[in-house]
Formats: structure tokens, sequence, C-alpha cells
């Protein structure tokens, strides 16, 4: 890393110790700075890994209460934000069983047939500008739709490195598994992922109308 | 050395982490200047995964930020003392 590199993250370490100290000397209030850098990345984070919207804001907000609570056992072994990523991994797995429970069919009927009137990756686009490209917007969708389409311990690396640009060393810290099998599943996700893509690229040429987001 | 496909496909994710020795990177290189399956392999790959990138500028939902702080503070009033 170079110098100027590392005298940012040894300042930016210094005030994350200074904001947990404040925190756990009952200025509670210096939670809130200290997550703040790491809001939106936590929520990419678990809706990369549940690619819902609203599960995700469920698991991140359960995620930095977790991390509140739980904040005096932090023992500085790791960078805060690995500490907090491992926290919010672990709220997406286990949100994601929960929703296994239910019967599959509720959340993903048949894919393509009439009945399928939930269709996540769909459900925040009324954000987008309309005019934008529809190209672009067809690309994103399945691009989004590869990814949630992704065996899950796939979509975590992927989630981590790719999308919110996590290093090799923090993903697999972060995952608690080897360098090694980092870069295993990582190459494995990353092929699968574009297979996936291609896939569907050559079986979907034409922009489908959204589905689900009527009343 | 001269590597065959199934040697691309394993060093591909290390070779878009830029995480290879010069001299396996040499190979790879020299291998998919000879092998259009595997540079559209690389290249599409390679596409996709900026893809990917690109989803980090999502936005959060709105009001994300708000009913985080206030999930928060309903716990740091609950967890104070007094």
């Amino acid at each position: 890393m170079p110098a100027v590199a590392e005298a940012a993250a040894a300042l930016k370490r210094e005030k994350e110790n200074r904001l947990i100290d404040g925190v756990l000397a009952g200025k509670h209030e210096d939670f809130h700075e200290l997550i703040a850098p790491y809001r939106r990345s936590v929520y990419l984070t678990a809706y990369g890994i549940l690619q819902v919207e609203a599960d995700a804001e469920e698991a991140a907000q359960e995620a930095f209460l977790k991390a509140f609570r739980a904040l005096r056992g932090f023992r500085h072994e790791s960078q805060f934000s690995t500490w907090l990523f491992r926290i919010a991994v672990n709220e997406a797995r286990m949100k994601l069983r929960k929703r296994r429970e239910v019967p599959l069919e509720t959340l993903f009927p048949d894919e393509d047939g009439e009945g399928s009137d939930y269709t996540p990756t769909m459900l925040r686009d009324w954000r987008e500008i309309p005019s934008e490209a529809l190209l672009r917007e067809e690309t994103r969708r399945l691009v989004q739709e590869s990814i949630a389409a992704l065996p899950e311990i796939y979509r975590e690396v992927l989630t981590l490195r790719d999308m919110n640009g996590k290093n090799i060393a923090e993903t697999s810290e972060i995952l608690g598994i080897s360098i090694g099998n980092t870069k295993v599943r990582l190459l494995r996700a990353r092929l699968m992922l574009r297979d996936i893509f291609v896939e569907r690229t050559q079986r979907k040429p034409t922009p489908q109308p959204p589905k689900g987001v009527s009343p | 050395m001269k590597l065959d496909c199934k040697h691309i496909w394993r060093e591909l994710s290390n070779y878009l982490e830029g995480d290879i020795s010069e001299e396996v990177r040499r190979d790879v290189e020299a291998h998919v200047a000879q092998c259009r399956h595997c540079a559209a392999l690389l290249d599409s790959t390679h596409n996709v995964l900026v893809l990917v990138a690109d989803e980090r500028r999502m936005e959060v939902p709105i009001g994300f930020n708000a009913r985080l702080r206030e999930r928060l503070e309903r716990e740091m009033a609950a967890s104070r003392p007094d």
C-alpha cells in the first residue's frame, strides 16, 4: 500500500477506535457516525445475497443493531468494517434460510408462467427514470437475474469482491474461508455468472414488461 | 510453457484480478491471441464483471438511512441505564 493510503487508513482506524470508545462510554450517538461510511455497502451486500429490497433493508438494519449490541465484544483483531460485514453476511444468510422455510413456490412461482406475480428484481424499477435507455435497463435486469440464479456461496463471494470491491483478503476474512478457497469460489462464481448471463441474453432477446408491479 | 484451454479457464479469474505472475500472464495472452474461444470467454467474463461492478452505484431505498437511524435510536434508548 502506498504511504499516503497507509496513513489515511491509519487515520481512519484511529477515528473509528475513538468512536467505538465513545459508544462504549455511553455516547451512543457516536454509533451513527461510526457506521455512516458503511450503511450503503452493508445494504448492497445484503441485497447482493438476498436480491429482494425489503429483505435486504431488514437484514442491514438487523446487522447494525447486532453490531451496536455486540460492540463491546469487538476485539480489534480485524478491521471494524470486516467485523461489521461478517455480521451483515450472517444476517443475510439467516434471512435466506428463513425464506426457504416458506414454501418456495410462493416466493418463486414458475419462472415464466402466468402465475408469477412476484419478481423481486423489478420492485425498485419505479425509481428508474423511464426515458433512460431501455437497453441499459434490460441489461441490468439480466445481470440481476443472473446473480440471483447463482448458488448462494457464489453469490456471496461475487457480491463482496465484484460488487462491493472488497479485496480478496478481506473477502476471505468476512466469509471465514481461506484465501485459496476464496479464489476458487470466485473463479467458479465468475464463470458461472458469465454462462448464466450469456444463456439468458440469448434466450430473452426482447425486453419484457415488468410483472407483478400492478396493484 | 504453452497453456491449453483448461489452464486458461483456471487462470481466468486470477488474470482478471491481475493476481498472476508475469510469466503466466504472458502465456495467457499468447494463448488468447491464438484461441478465439478463450479470447471470447475472457472478454465476455470481463464485460459481465464490469456490469456487476456497475450495480455498486445502486441506490439504497428511499428513507433507508432515516429508518435505520430511528431503529437504532429506539435500541439505544432501551439500552440506556437511566
